[in-house]
């Protein structure tokens, strides 16, 4: 347990930086039956918690403003493999890329791979219903949850869905899957494994215009193959990839560069490596390259994973931000981002899932400059409205948190918002799990009366 | 039972507002196709969704298409086969099944094998909740995590939170070559493993894979128990893809409307359920539906190994009905699903699956008076 300010302080944030915020005391159980005593005793004198993974989120999920963190990054058994049914049991601080390790020599993986997959948790993509790049051919993670024993605010244990058969019923898994810690806390978590597959084909495509980057994107969508991945880079983003550490070869002097992975069974897949090498020529592709090895394929991997790591030696402060556009309004959307950071002096970087149409435009700038920062800001608001104009939503996997907050009442009614906030109060109905998360409190009409929860003391 | 169509979203919020100020009951309904499914419900007023009909947005390109509850899926198939692209759900009933029920119900049909159900081709829903209240989860993009998932929720509530208005879907692109053909097998009880076996093996899924026991077969036109494939993909994938299922046994090209004919296969009054069990234990499902057929003279079966999945269609009838009754008392409910049975015999088929603590506390969320399909999920009982 961790009380001192000075102690606290690796726990004021999570992966953006923008949001800074102090728990009163973090505690970090080493056992299930320690969560839940610590669950309950919360319980008991009604004190807010947040739970919190590997604290890799971007979207301000995890941060616990006066209120008692719970690092579940101890919780990280493996608590079964189950080859024959193609399932594993994990409790929630499981590292994302460890549960792909252990089950590799059995030919299986877990498909959901976000960039931060070194490092994050299980957990904290339930929590989230994280993506990554692999999800444009594999689904999200509630596509591969296949139970969940889960921790409710209240201390009581339940369990939501059942990895032995088929099952009717309200789809509490997936009503709790991407519920951002306002739920409760999964202890153990069935996720699905899928076999690995027989081939994989890695290529590299570069366009000296976006526009005909993100033309080919609809061509390839359009023909019925479905790439394994499909992502996008632009040109700022190459050029702080190549001059770090993580440089993958990808070409500077290219307005942007597609990654496209087609994997399957070795028949029929250099076929489709052929369609999408012509498609992209088509579009105006000036070169396209496939990796020839996995050295060269995880070169060109390890410049897209670590592209926001990279980023970090351009400037003190980045803005990693997550939208989603209907795939057709890409060339549209990427048009009017780069108006709107010209607009505003900020230089936007996009590197992206293209094939879903998930756009990350970031922006690197100083954190210390106080005019930057707004124009920053003033830049993203703009951006995410756009998105919406176009039919798109404001976050594809990154999660609501507490940034994206305000985006909210502009995708969703008043009656919709309050309708979320009712099934969050039937897991929690003190709203003490991590509170003022992801539906605005005035939303939540039943809320104006909000029931009294004692602050831990001192805070 | 009364039944009046509405045309509207606002008109069903209509409908429901009264309908919950006079505390009366309602049985929500597409096109009516399906209301023998499920448990009874106990309701004096239809509310049928047939007029709120039509799509209202599709962008080929974006393989998303919005459509409003009623809209059948054929008329969704002609509307993306005009493009070459299809939704991959065929749940079973004919083509004149709506998209809402589709969802509400959260069927799916042998295309679930490769594709996955409804749960994972829904990408946004918009509906009427019991208290009159009209929301929208997800969106119209095929990639989404802002707020809470009410789509999920949604899909397999069966019309008892929420009136369904509007659904958004992912869509696929046809592929090259869609080719179905059919395998016999030699021994129904012992194939199911091997064929279970190779499916694991398989570098990569075929779009169906359903086993049909013989009576099913015999309907469809065939002689003896046999597995009934469809594959898709590039030419050349389709190619490797036969030769794997050619190691199995040998391969008879049937047409595609076997499909149709398998959705369509079940006699009027049947009573139908599924049996389902883990990935590995499909065998052992399989072994437990031969046994009921055995039982009830006329059963017709069929299976999707890769979903561990196995249904069973009786024929109607006192002998069976009693025959059912003793098989569902023997054996233990928890992996039977029922879709259709007499009345008396749902409370042996399986317990309520909306009994525990957060089920129960979703529902009087979102339908406080109860007005809603009351009793199809056995909450009355």
């Amino acid at each position: 347990m961790l009380r001192q300010s000075s102690e606290l302080l690796a726990y004021t944030a999570d992966a953006l930086p923008s949001y800074h915020q102090q728990p009163s005391l973090a505690v970090f159980p080493g056992t299930r039956d320690e969560t839940i005593a610590v669950v309950r005793e919360l319980a008991r004198t009604k004190t807010p918690f947040v739970p919190r993974g590997a604290g890799t989120g971007l979207s301000g999920g995890a941060l616990a403003d006066g209120v008692v963190l719970i690092g579940l990054n101890r919780l990280n058994r493996v608590l079964s493999i189950d080859v024959a049914n193609r399932l594993a049991v994990v409790e929630p601080g499981v590292v994302n890329v460890a549960l792909t390790r252990a089950v590799t020599a059995h030919g299986l993986h877990y498909a959901p791979d976000p960039s931060s997959q070194a490092a994050c948790t299980i957990g904290g993509n339930v929590a989230e219903n994280a993506g990554g790049p692999h999800c444009l051919k594999y689904g999200v993670t509630t596509n591969h949850i296949v139970a969940l024993t889960v921790l409710l605010p209240d201390g009581e244990v339940v369990k939501l869905g059942d990895a032995s058969g088929e099952r009717e019923g309200y789809d509490l898994v997936g009503a709790f899957v991407g519920s951002e810690g306002c739920f409760g806390i999964a202890l153990e978590i069935t996720v699905r494994l899928s076999p690995n597959p027989e081939v994989i084909r890695t290529l590299l495509a570069d366009f000296m215009t976006v526009d005909a980057a993100a033309r080919a994107v609809s061509d390839i969508v359009a023909t019925g193959i479905v790439p394994a991945a499909l992502e996008m880079i632009d040109q700022g983003t190459i050029r702080a990839v190549e001059s770090s550490i993580y440089a993958a070869g990808y070409p500077t002097d290219a307005a942007a560069a597609l990654l496209i992975e087609l994997d399957g069974a070795l028949a029929g897949v250099e076929h489709d490596v052929a369609t999408v090498d012509a498609l992209c020529k088509r579009s105006g592709a000036r070169t396209v390259r496939v990796a020839r090895d996995e050295t060269e394929r995880t070169k060109l991997w390890q410049g897209r994973k670590k592209a926001f790591g990279a980023m970090g030696r351009v400037s003190s402060h980045l803005v990693v931000q997550d939208a989603v556009v209907p795939r057709t309004k890409l060339p549209e959307v990427l048009a009017s981002i780069q108006q709107i950071g010209e607009r505003h002096r900020v230089r936007v970087c996009n590197v992206f899932h293209a094939g879903d149409g998930n756009l990350h435009p970031n922006v690197p700038y100083n954190g210390a400059d106080a005019d930057e920062t707004a124009r920053v800001h003033e830049a993203m608001g703009e951006i995410m409205r756009a998105c919406i104009a176009a039919g798109g939503t404001i976050s594809g996997e990154h999660g609501v948190g507490f940034d994206k907050m305000p985006y909210m009442a502009l995708i969703f009614s008043p009656d919709s918002l309050a309708t979320m906030c009712s099934v969050r109060e039937v897991f929690d109905p003190d709203r003490r799990s991590n509170p003022g998360k992801v539906v605005p409190v005035h939303a939540c009409r039943e809320w104006h009366g909000t029931p009294a929860v004692r602050r831990p003391e001192g805070t | 039972m009364t039944a009046a169509a509405v045309a509207s979203t606002e008109a069903i919020r209509e409908r429901v507002l009264d309908a919950r100020s006079r505390r009366t009951a309602l049985r929500i309904a597409g096109r009516g196709g399906w209301l023998d499914a499920g448990r009874p419900v106990v309701a004096t007023e239809v509310l049928s969704a047939r007029e709120l009909a039509g799509i209202t947005q599709y962008v080929p390109g974006d393989l998303t298409l919005t459509a409003r509850a009623a809209t059948t899926l054929d008329e969704i198939r002609q509307a993306t086969a005009a493009h070459g692209q299809w939704l991959a759900l065929d749940p079973f009933g004919s083509g004149d099944g709506t998209i809402g029920a589709t969802l509400a119900t959260a069927s799916a049909g042998p295309l679930a094998t490769f594709f996955g159900g409804p749960r994972d081709l829904a990408l946004g829903v918009e509906f009427v909740t019991g208290d009159g209240v009209l929301a929208r989860g997800g969106g119209r993009v095929v990639k989404n995590v802002a707020g809470f998932d009410l789509t999920r929720l949604m899909t397999g509530s069966w019309g008892t939170l929420a009136v369904i208005t509007e659904v958004t879907l992912r869509l696929h692109a046809r592929p090259e070559g869609d080719e179905t053909f059919a395998i016999g097998l030699d021994d129904a009880a012992s194939d199911m493993d091997k064929l279970s076996a190779l499916l694991a093996q398989l570098p990569s899924m075929p779009f169906a894979c359903e086993v049909v026991n013989d009576t099913l077969a015999a309907k469809l036109g065939g002689s003896g128990a046999a597995a009934i494939v469809r594959i898709g993909g590039n030419a050349e994938s389709v190619r490797a893809q036969r030769l794997s299922f050619a190691r199995f046994g040998e391969l008879a090209d049937v047409e595609p409307s076997v499909w149709t004919e398998l959705r369509g296969c079940e006699p009027a009054g049947a009573m139908v359920f599924r049996l389902s069990g883990p990935r590995a234990e499909i065998g052992q499902v399989w072994r437990d539906a031969l046994e009921i057929a055995a039982a009830c003279p006329g059963t017709l079966l069929h299976a999707r190994p890769a979903r561990a999945m196995a249904r069973c269609i009786v024929p109607a009838g006192g002998a069976a009905t009693a025959a059912l009754r003793d098989a569902f008392v023997r054996a233990p409910a928890g992996r039977r699903i029922g879709e259709r049975l007499p009345a008396d015999l749902w409370s042996v088929c399986s317990p309520s699956p909306a009994a525990d603590r957060i089920s129960r506390g979703i529902k009087a969320r979102f339908d406080p008076a109860g007005i809603l399909n009351p009793g199809i999920f056995g909450e009355l009982s």
